[in-house]
């Protein structure tokens, strides 16, 4: 709703596309798996991942399908498609310039400026 | 590929909605359970481990809700939610629905009527192949039969050997086809009836009509270039409203022989069922014949022009070209038939010229004719629309205002203000759509009633009442935008509502906004209503004056009989003996106070005019022709027309017998200002004949064709007396009857008679002497009503919101006026507060009102008779009705409010 949201928004987005690029996954294995990643240093409000994923969904980013989960139970399974490959690509590429000019302004000693 | 799935995962999601849901409901499940057992299987206990799978996971319905907004599917859910909600608060006040529908089905089918008209009228094309394609070769309306050159220099009307001229020589067009320019009526019998003869209308057309318009038969045939030979077996083709309706769709009509003017036809074929022929009006023809069947025989001769053309164009050549053609051939063949052209119009040949003009309606007659009063009644209901939409937002408002506080907690509560405009929205283009499907049928009914007015006394109108495709998409949009547009008051003030305020009470107040936005709309509509009323007034006194001015003849108690001779094989020597038996035998009928016979009545669509010459004067050609008529003895006397000098046309004026002539006022005035006309002697022709009759009396003006300009000058000759050697023009065509009683009573009598004296004399049309003149009105009478229909809708309208805008007020303020009364304020005071703001909104609406039904007035003014539109009578008693009634609705609530209990009032919340 206020642009505060909007922006981790975003940054939840990459982070699934991330996760699923390396492999099918239902919607609570992408919260392990980027915790896992993350080795527990990011926290995640579970409930915002599922709008997170259908509105990547509605947009052709990442598709579903229901199938078996590794303790025998019916799971819906999210995987990349080829737009979310690209979409990935650009939003990494985008992210690493941001963190560079941040990070360049952030370090920026004083006789520099 | 990515807007294809957003697509299918909106579709699903709408079409699939218990799926969707269900599958959520189960995925989010798995997330909770599958979170649950890797806890427990951490140590946790199962009850723990549930509590804070619940608490990690957050509000799992407001999960679900932010899936679904991801999917947009609340924009259609939110638009099914607010119909729903929408109906259902409709349902729960159903006089305010009422009111607003009925409101609503009165505008929108006063409009769609309107719209309904204007398209069959102005804007469908004939329903021929390609109408877009059609030309006519003239740009005026012209009728009917005309001599060499032509007004102005455009030609409209054609002799036969000039169509063929033209025909042939260019190319471009496909076809062109010719008709006459009036239809003829006809007696037709079928061979084998043992009924009389029955009246129909014909045209006779070229033989190829029916190619060039691109029209096959329904059934048999059409004509073809053949049938319109000299020497060919004359046939017939029927229209399919005559097939259908005369001879009951029966088959064996085709090929079948019919006498026709008492003349052996065969009907070749029935034209398709829509097809009128070239021109939209009331009655089309019956019958189409060849040119070549024409009685009058003016085929192969360079005069008279008497044709309409219309031609298909290639489609690859431009109108200009082909114009400016046509013209050079015009100027050709004029110039090598000169003997068809006066010598002293020889030199207006050059001037001729044609104008090519579109043709995808035919010849544009009723068009022209309705133009401007139809431009009039889409003003007007236009204006009614809007005084409509004022009341319902006025209503709206009212209601809005009850509503506050719920709108008030809405908006507290987080909804956004978008959302409940949207609502709003919704609701009233629901309550708009619901009202024009009421509004269809009232356009329909409608409709049907408007054409009985415009077309009084005609028996076929090929105008379909019945809604189009375009009338429907009008329908619509007029809805939808009716919808929005009395939405937009209530809209912007919930926009401007601060709920704070509404909550902490601040609905006590004397004065708001909401107030002021209702008391424009009331002034508002105050203006518009007056502005109707006056215009009413007008056009009803104009009507009025038309309708009962001096016409210089009575109408009262007479009857008029339409006949022709002609169609019952007369020949000329044959019609003294008929105008005998006739003057013998109508006098005779019980009933009958005088009887006398005319070439036509007055006021009964004809006229004729010729150029006269008066003995031992030049010839005066600044004056248009005079116009005359033929009448027999007892002629003035029976259609109530005074006799000033000298005596009447009477029963010694035989052919054998001094030819004389009698001549109105304006005749004497223009012809012989200075001098007696008595005893002076004209003709027509060419001054050869200048001695030819004698003028014995002068009768006073009547009107015969323009009711609203002068009497013609006009002279009148004996039925029978021509120059020697000339045949008898003008036949008797009407019989007029001055009846004691009712006229319409004597109708069976006189048929009897008629067919006693000659069973082959059709009666072609009986009507009173009054419904002939009454029919001249038919246009002023519709748009007389309609005005007057509309201004008293708007009236009641007004009233309405005056009433309604009063009592809301005085609800509103019931704790005041219990504070004033409780401090002394008596009952008078109180009426006195209240109706003052009443009037208040009456007097800056009357003084809006008022200027703008002048300056309209002004618009008016050129079709209004005998009335100026600023008549200050109409003004006033227009003002003084609204105002008299306002002030009625408005003392309704005001008696209300002086009647206040102050105990009851102030512990009013």
């Amino acid at each position: 709703m206020d642009k505060q949201l909007e922006l981790l928004q975003g940054t939840l987005d990459m982070l699934i596309l991330k996760a699923v690029s390396l492999g099918p996954l239902h919607g609570y294995g992408i919260l392990l798996r980027i915790q896992q990643i993350s080795k527990d240093r990011l926290e995640i409000q579970q409930g915002s991942l599922y709008p997170a994923l259908y509105r990547l969904e509605h947009q052709g980013w990442i598709t579903s399908e229901w199938g078996e989960s590794e303790n025998k139970r019916r799971a819906k399974y999210y995987r990349l498609t080829t737009a979310g490959k690209r979409r990935l690509q650009t939003e990494a590429a985008k992210w690493n310039r941001m963190a560079d000019v941040i990070a360049g302004i952030l370090g920026a000693a004083p006789e520099e400026v | 590929m990515r807007v294809w799935s957003r697509v299918r995962s909106w579709a699903r999601a709408i079409l699939r909605r218990g799926r969707m849901e269900s599958e959520m409901d189960a995925e989010l499940r798995f997330h909770i359970e599958a979170f649950i057992e890797d806890l427990v299987r951490n140590g946790v206990p199962q009850q723990e481990a549930m509590r804070r799978a619940r608490m990690e996971f957050g509000g799992i319905e407001q999960t679900k809700e932010e899936c679904r907004d991801a999917r947009r599917v609340n924009v259609i859910e939110s638009l099914v939610q607010d119909v729903c909600y929408g109906l259902r608060t409709l349902r729960k006040s159903p006089g305010f629905t009422a009111v607003v529908l009925l409101t609503l089905a009165l505008g929108i089918g006063a409009n769609t009527a309107i719209f309904t008209l204007i398209h069959a009228v102005m804007l469908t094309p004939l329903p021929v192949a390609n109408p877009e394609q059609l030309y006519r070769l003239g740009d005026n309306n012209n009728c009917c039969v005309m001599d060499g050159t032509q007004n102005g220099g455009s030609f409209v009307l054609y002799s036969y050997p000039l169509y063929e001229y033209l025909r042939d020589h260019t190319p471009e067009f496909t076809g062109l086809a010719a008709f006459g320019s009036h239809l003829s009526d006809l007696s037709v019998r079928r061979h084998g009836d043992s009924a009389p003869a029955q009246p129909y209308k014909g045209e006779f057309v070229s033989g190829n009509y029916f190619e060039m318009f691109g029209i096959g038969a329904f059934a048999g045939r059409t004509l073809t270039a053949k049938d319109d030979t000299a020497g060919a077996l004359p046939v017939a083709v029927m229209s399919y409203h005559t097939w259908q309706t005369h001879f009951g769709c029966d088959p064996l009509v085709i090929g079948a022989p019919f006498a026709i003017n008492t003349v052996a036809y065969t009907v070749v074929g029935v034209a398709p069922p829509r097809f009128y022929g070239d021109t939209l009006r009331s009655d089309p023809p019956d019958f189409w014949l060849p040119l070549a069947a024409d009685p009058d025989r003016w085929l192969y001769r360079s005069r008279p022009e008497w044709l309409y053309l219309i031609g298909r164009l290639r489609p690859d050549v431009a109108s200009e070209q082909v114009q400016a053609r046509l013209t050079v051939e015009l100027q050709e063949w004029l110039d090598s038939h000169r003997e068809v052209i006066p010598e002293r119009d020889w030199k207006d040949i050059a001037r001729q010229y044609v104008r090519l003009t579109p043709g995808g309606r035919g010849v544009e007659q009723m068009q022209t004719n309705y133009a401007k009063g139809l431009h009039l009644l889409v003003t007007l209901s236009a204006l009614l629309m809007l005084i409509a939409c004022a009341n319902i937002a006025n209503l709206l408002l009212a209601r809005g205002s009850a509503n506050r506080a719920q709108t008030a907690v809405r908006l507290a509560l987080g909804a956004p203000r978008s959302r409940v405009i949207q609502q709003m929205l919704t609701e009233n283009v629901l309550l708009a759509l619901v009202g024009g499907a009421a509004g269809l049928y009232v356009a329909y009914a409608g409709t049907h009633v408007i054409l009985l007015v415009a077309f009084r006394g005609t028996h076929y109108i090929p105008i379909d009442a019945r809604p189009s495709v375009a009338v429907l998409g009008f329908v619509l949009v007029l809805s939808v935008a009716t919808g929005i547009v009395f939405s937009i008051a209530p809209a912007w003030m919930t926009s401007q509502s601060n709920p704070a305020d509404v909550l902490r009470g601040a609905g006590r107040s004397t004065g708001d906004r909401s107030s002021v936005v209702q008391k424009s709309l009331v002034i508002v509509q105050v203006a518009f209503s007056i502005v109707l009323l006056i215009g009413a007034g007008l056009v009803t006194q104009s009507l009025r004056n038309l309708e009962y001015q001096h016409f210089g003849f009575v109408t009262e108690g007479r009857l008029i009989v339409n006949i022709a001779p002609s169609l019952a094989g007369y020949t000329p020597d044959k019609l003294g003996g008929l105008y005998q038996r006739l003057e013998d035998r109508m006098p005779q009928i019980p009933g009958v106070l005088s009887a006398s016979l005319s070439w036509y009545s007055p006021l009964g669509g004809n006229n004729a005019n010729e150029r006269v010459y008066i003995e031992g004067k030049l010839p005066d050609y600044r004056w248009t022709a005079p116009s005359w008529d033929r009448v027999g003895p007892h002629y003035f006397e029976t259609i109530g027309t005074r006799l000033l000098r000298g005596r009447v046309i009477d029963e010694h004026d035989t052919p054998a017998a001094r030819h004389v002539a009698v001549i109105n006022e304006t005749f004497a005035r223009r012809f012989f200002p200075n001098e007696d006309p008595i005893g002076q002697h004209l003709g027509t022709g060419d001054v050869s004949h200048s001695g030819d009759y004698e003028i014995v009396g002068i009768v006073e003006d009547a009107k015969y064709q323009d009711t609203r300009g002068p009497a013609y000058a006009t002279f009148f000759l004996p039925l029978l007396q021509a120059p020697p050697g000339e045949p008898v023009r003008g036949w008797v065509g009407a019989i007029e009857l001055h009846v004691a009683g009712k006229p319409e009573n004597l109708d069976l009598t006189v048929r009897k008679t008629l067919a006693d004296v000659d069973p082959n004399l059709t009666v072609l049309n009986m009507v009173s002497f009054g419904e002939q003149v009454a029919r001249n009105f038919n246009q002023e009478r519709l748009i007389a009503r309609l005005t007057e229909l509309f201004g008293l809708l708007a009236l009641i309208l007004a009233c309405v919101g005056l009433y309604g805008v009063t009592a809301y007020t005085v609800a509103r303020r019931t704790n005041e006026i219990g504070i004033r009364m409780a401090l002394g304020a008596d009952r008078r005071k109180v009426l006195t507060l209240v109706l003052r703001a009443a009037l208040a909104q009456l007097g800056l609406g009357l003084a809006v009102g008022i200027p703008a039904a002048l300056a309209g007035g002004r618009v008016l003014a050129r079709q209004l008779y005998g009335v100026k539109s600023h008549d200050p009578m109409i003004l006033g008693v227009a003002a003084v009705v609204l105002v008299a009634c306002a002030i009625l609705a408005a003392s309704v609530p005001a008696r209300r409010a002086m009647r206040v209990d102050p105990i009851v009032a102030l512990r009013h919340e």
